[in-house]
Formats: structure tokens, sequence, C-alpha cells
């Protein structure tokens, strides 16, 4: 696991001849590493919106979309996607022209930056990133600052409403979703992703921070992170930003195009993301019977550096790392699924139902569970060692 | 007081965690089961009985005698047709859709019940004048209707004949030496005159009702 700072620079490291100097190596790792974000992000919006569609349906005793592409209409956010981008690209006339242009890309470039934390596999990642968790809460919270700049710069009344409400809302629920992340960082002791995710490696889930003989205080540290994340990647019940009843569609009213596509995009990105902080910390990340079972049958290492120090690459790890690497995947897009799960059941709240449920009732909640752990581990600790 | 405010805040975390269990449990069901919905150019919801669709009408049955254009209140319907004795070759038989207020008026007066309220609903045009909807399953006449046409043709001319010959037969009897001459000949062109009808009716062929849309057509 610790076999370096990134997968693809090791790999480049063990393929490439001793002359090409390191630089270059390391260019050719971030534009990889890059691409893969990049594409991750694409293909997630476009099933996500897609999964989106068919859930709402089903739901609501329809179908969803059925045609485009033949099974279940598969094809439908691609053909989406092709109009969006043949769209034309309007700019409203009394607009801030260069902030309007460029808010959209702030906001995907905040969240394409935090995809780096996100792991592939125990030893497929982007960076080694010691503080993963605080860097996705972190980025993922700039992307508050491109869709303010977006409300702002459109120069109409509903965008406006719309960033100012983004921005209370994510003042207000970034306090309890960090501390609800605190609870299962005190439990794990870590921050890294990879490393707390290892920590839950026990058969049958034996391990993993959420059963209460490890913390009892995970679980509902678990429901507020929930709730918490539905709010900061302002998703409904806490879709005020957005309000499409209210405010025609919040800060992106007068976008259009790809220039709006790029906020869905987001949108979704963001859920993956912190359904994947989410599942690393309270749903055992990449662990499952099955990925238990890849690690009996090869290694679990893809670079083993020997005694004398040179990386050596071990193919029969790639089983697990794969099987790993699936298991957080389906996680993850369970996590997304619950998501939507509730934002097809829940109406949406008014905006002081929702800063009373942030200040007054997630945050002191928040609060409790975190020196409720806090004891435990400290008890925990007094008592084991 | 204090007791009673903390009371409140437990029950309404209580209340919230619980109503949002209930709903997804509801939602959680309806996802499971299957759609009420049906694809829709694919499927259709069946049809109820006297269901007021477009027009199907009869054209044999059918003696343009008008009663249906009569009896619709916003006219229009409009029917043109040749007779040839008791035998119709028909030209047209419109309903303009664009008025029609599938009132099933039209139904009712008809003598021989050869027009109906169909069950087609969905009537789709790129072009307004297409709503001009023809029900003529086929133009001109029908093979039986020509058949009837020329038996009846063939048998009036020969009661023609007959009759002529009857009439020369009689004033050849009356004045033997003067009328014969003028009174044999004048049958002689009646009888070209009955044959010279049939090929005519034969140039409007009957499937010329293959160029008249059905009712689905205009899908």
């Amino acid at each position: 696991m610790q076999s370096g700072s990134n997968a693809f620079l090791e790999a480049l490291r063990a393929i490439a001849p001793a002359a090409v100097p390191d630089w270059v190596l390391m260019v050719t790792a971030a534009v990889i590493g890059f691409a893969i974000a990049l594409g991750l992000i694409s293909v997630a919006a476009l099933f996500f919106v897609w999964l989106e569609r068919k859930v709402a349906g089903h739901i609501q005793c329809r179908y969803g979309p059925m045609y485009a592409g033949g099974w279940h209409g598969w094809a439908q956010s691609l053909a989406d996607g092709v109009k969006l981008m043949l769209k034309e690209d309007l700019v409203p006339r009394d607009a801030d022209r260069a902030l309007f242009i460029f808010a959209p890309g702030l906001v995907l470039a905040a969240i394409l930056g935090a995809m780096a934390a996100y792991p592939l596999a125990p030893a497929v990642f982007f960076g080694q990133f010691s503080l993963g968790v605080f860097f996705i809460v972190a980025m993922s919270s700039m992307t508050t600052i491109g869709v303010v700049m977006a409300g702002w710069a459109s120069n109409s009344k509903w965008t406006t409403y719309g960033a100012m409400r983004e921005a209370a809302q994510v003042v207000a629920y970034e306090i309890p979703l960090g501390l609800s992340l605190l609870v299962p960082v005190m439990a794990a002791g870590t921050l890294d992703l990879r490393a707390a995710s290892a920590m839950q490696s026990g058969l049958w889930g034996m391990d993993w921070l959420i059963m209460p003989w490890n913390n009892p205080f995970m679980l509902p540290a678990g429901v507020l992170f929930l709730v918490a994340a539905l709010a900061e990647t302002k998703r409904a019940p806490f879709d005020l930003p957005e309000a499409e009843s209210e405010l025609v569609a919040g800060f992106m009213t007068e976008y259009s195009g790809i220039r709006w596509s790029f906020f869905f995009m987001e949108e979704y990105a963001a859920m993956f993301l912190m359904s994947a902080v989410g599942a690393v910390f309270f749903l055992g990340g990449f662990e499952s019977p099955l990925t238990h079972l890849a690690a009996q049958i090869g290694g679990t290492e893809l670079f083993v550096r020997d005694a004398a120090g040179t990386l050596a690459f071990d193919a029969s790890a790639i089983p697990y790392q794969i099987v790993a690497g699936l298991t957080l995947l389906a996680k993850t897009v369970f996590g997304v699924f619950l998501m939507m799960w509730l934002r097809w059941t829940l109406p949406r709240v008014r905006i002081d139902q929702v800063m009373t449920m942030g200040y007054k009732y997630l945050t002191p909640l928040a609060l409790l569970c975190v020196v409720g752990a806090a004891a435990w581990e400290a008890i925990k600790h007094a008592l084991w060692s | 007081m204090a007791s009673s405010a903390t009371a409140t805040y437990v029950r309404n975390i209580w209340e919230s965690v619980k109503t949002t269990l209930v709903g997804m449990r509801i939602t959680g069901k309806y996802l499971l089961q299957k759609p009420i919905t049906v694809q829709y150019p694919d499927e259709r919801m069946p049809i109820p009985d006297r269901f007021r669709g477009i027009h199907y009408l009869e054209q044999e049955k059918c003696i343009e005698c008008l009663a249906c254009a009569r009896a619709c209140p916003i006219d229009c319907i409009e029917m043109e047709a040749i007779r040839h004795g008791k035998e119709l070759e028909w030209i047209s038989f419109t309903l303009d859709y664009q008025k029609c207020m599938f009132c099933e008026l039209c139904v009712y007066p008809c003598p021989k019940d050869c027009i109906h309220m169909g069950t087609e609903y969905a009537f789709v045009s790129f072009d307004r004048s297409e709503f001009k909807h023809d029900l003529l399953s086929f133009k001109g006449m029908d093979r039986a209707a020509r058949a009837r046409m020329k038996e009846a043709e063939a048998k009036k001319a020969a009661k023609d004949a007959a009759k002529a010959k009857a009439d020369a037969a009689k004033t050849a009897a009356k004045d033997k030496p003067a009328a014969d001459k003028p009174a044999a000949e004048k049958p002689a062109p009646d009888a070209p005159k009955a044959g010279s009808d049939a090929p005519k009716a034969g140039q409007d062929k009957p499937d010329a009702g293959a160029a008249a849309p059905g009712a689905g057509g205009a899908g």
C-alpha cells in the first residue's frame, strides 16, 4: 500500500527506460490521471442522469426513458449530451460576461480536483493523499464559489436568489458534514481514504468502522453525514439553490448548452464523491466477502519493492485490485441510489427549515457524536493499551 | 418548561427520522412494482365500448342518400358519386376532421346502417389538408356492382330489343308498304347505344380504391 506517490507514475517508472528524465514521467502520469478522472466524471454523470430518470420513473410507477439506444433507453443521456453540445451558447446581454463564462469551468475544475483523492483500487490511485477526506470536503466546497459566481454574473433575480441560498446552505451544512466525518476519522485514526479502508479488512465486515462494537457513535454519524451530504450537494429535499418550481432553475437559470451541463456534471460528480467518502468510512470501503476471497487467490500489492529498493510489478494482484475497486464502486453507486431514493420521497423544505435543521439539529447532534466517539476511543485506548 | 422543550426537540428528531423511513418504504414499494403506464405507440390502452373515434364507412352498402351529411350539425361530411341506375360510381366521401366533433349524429339517420364510429383515435399529419379524410375504401365501382350493372344493362337492352321488335312487327302489320324501312332501322341505333355505355364505365377501374387512404394511414 505504501508503494509510492502515484500508481501511474510507478507503472511508468517500471516500464520506461532509465534515460527518460523523471519530470517527463511525472507530467505523463499527471496527464493520464487527469484523463481518467475526467472520463470518470463524464461517465458517472451520464450514468447517474440515466439512473436518476429510471429511479424517478419507477418510483412514480412509470418507465422513464425507454427508446434511445434500445435496452431501457441506456443511451438517453448520451443523446442529451450531444444535444447540449450542439445548442447555442447564450450569454445574456446584461450579464458579467467574463464571470458568466468562467463560473461553470470553476465548478467543474473544483470537482475534478476533488476527484484526485478518489481511490480507484487499493493500489491504483491518483495521488498519495494522507489528508484525503479533508481534501475532498475542501475542494467540493469550492464549487460553491463557482455557483455564487454564476448566480451573480447572470444578473437575474432568480439566479441571485439561488446563489444566496447556496451560500447560506453550504455554510450551514459544512459544519455538521465536517463534524460527522470526524467520528470515523477518530475511529480509524487516519484521514487517508485508502488507509481507512485497509483497516476494515476483516471477514464478513466484522471490522467495519460502522459496526457498533468498533464505535457505537458511527451509526448516528452516518445518518448525519447522509443528510449533510444531501445538503452539501444541493440535492432534494435541500435543492433550494435550484428549486425549479420556484426559482426556475436557481443559479443556472440563464445557462444553456454545454455550460449548463457542466453544472449537472458537477452535481453528479459531487454526489459520487460524497458517496465514495461515505462508502469508505461508513460502508467498509474496499472490503466485502468477494474482496476477501480475491485476496486469498493472489497478491494484494501491484508494485512490490524488494530489499534493494527496486520496484517489481506483481500481476497476481490484478484480480484483487479489480474486485476491490468494483466493490467500492458498487457501494458508491448504492450511496448515490440512496440519495436519489430520498430525493423522490421527500418534498423540498423551506429555507428557514433548512437553516433550522442545519444549525439547531444537525450541528449539535454531530457535536454530541464527536464528543461521544472521542470518549469511546479514549476509553478503548486506556483499556487495551 | 425546559424539559418540555427538550422533549419536543427529541420528538422532532424521532418524528423526522420515522416519517422519512415511512416515506422511503412507500416509494421503495412503488420502485419494485411494475409500472402502470403503457408504452403508447407500441401498446395501447383497451378501447371502451361505444368509443367514438374516426368514422368507418361500409361503402358497398351506402346509397349516397346524404342523410348523414344533412344530420351533421357542422356540415363536415361531403360526398360525390355518379349514378348508373341503381349502382354508384364513387368519387369521394370526405369528413373534415378539423371540424368534426365526434357527436355520432351522422350515424343514427343512416337508412342502410353503413356509417359507424371507429376505434382509431390517433390522426396525425404534417398537412392540414390531410385532415379532410376520405372514408372510401375504393374509388369508382366495385366488381360486383359493375357485374350487376352490366347484367341490368344487358337485360334492359334485351328488353328494349324485344320491345322494338314487337313494335316493328306491329307497325309492319299496320302499314306494310310505306313505313317498313324506317321502322326497321329504328331499333338498330338503340342497340349500339346500350353497348357503348359498358366500356365507358369500365374506364374507372375498381382498383383505384387502393389510392384511398385507410383510417390508420396517417400514422
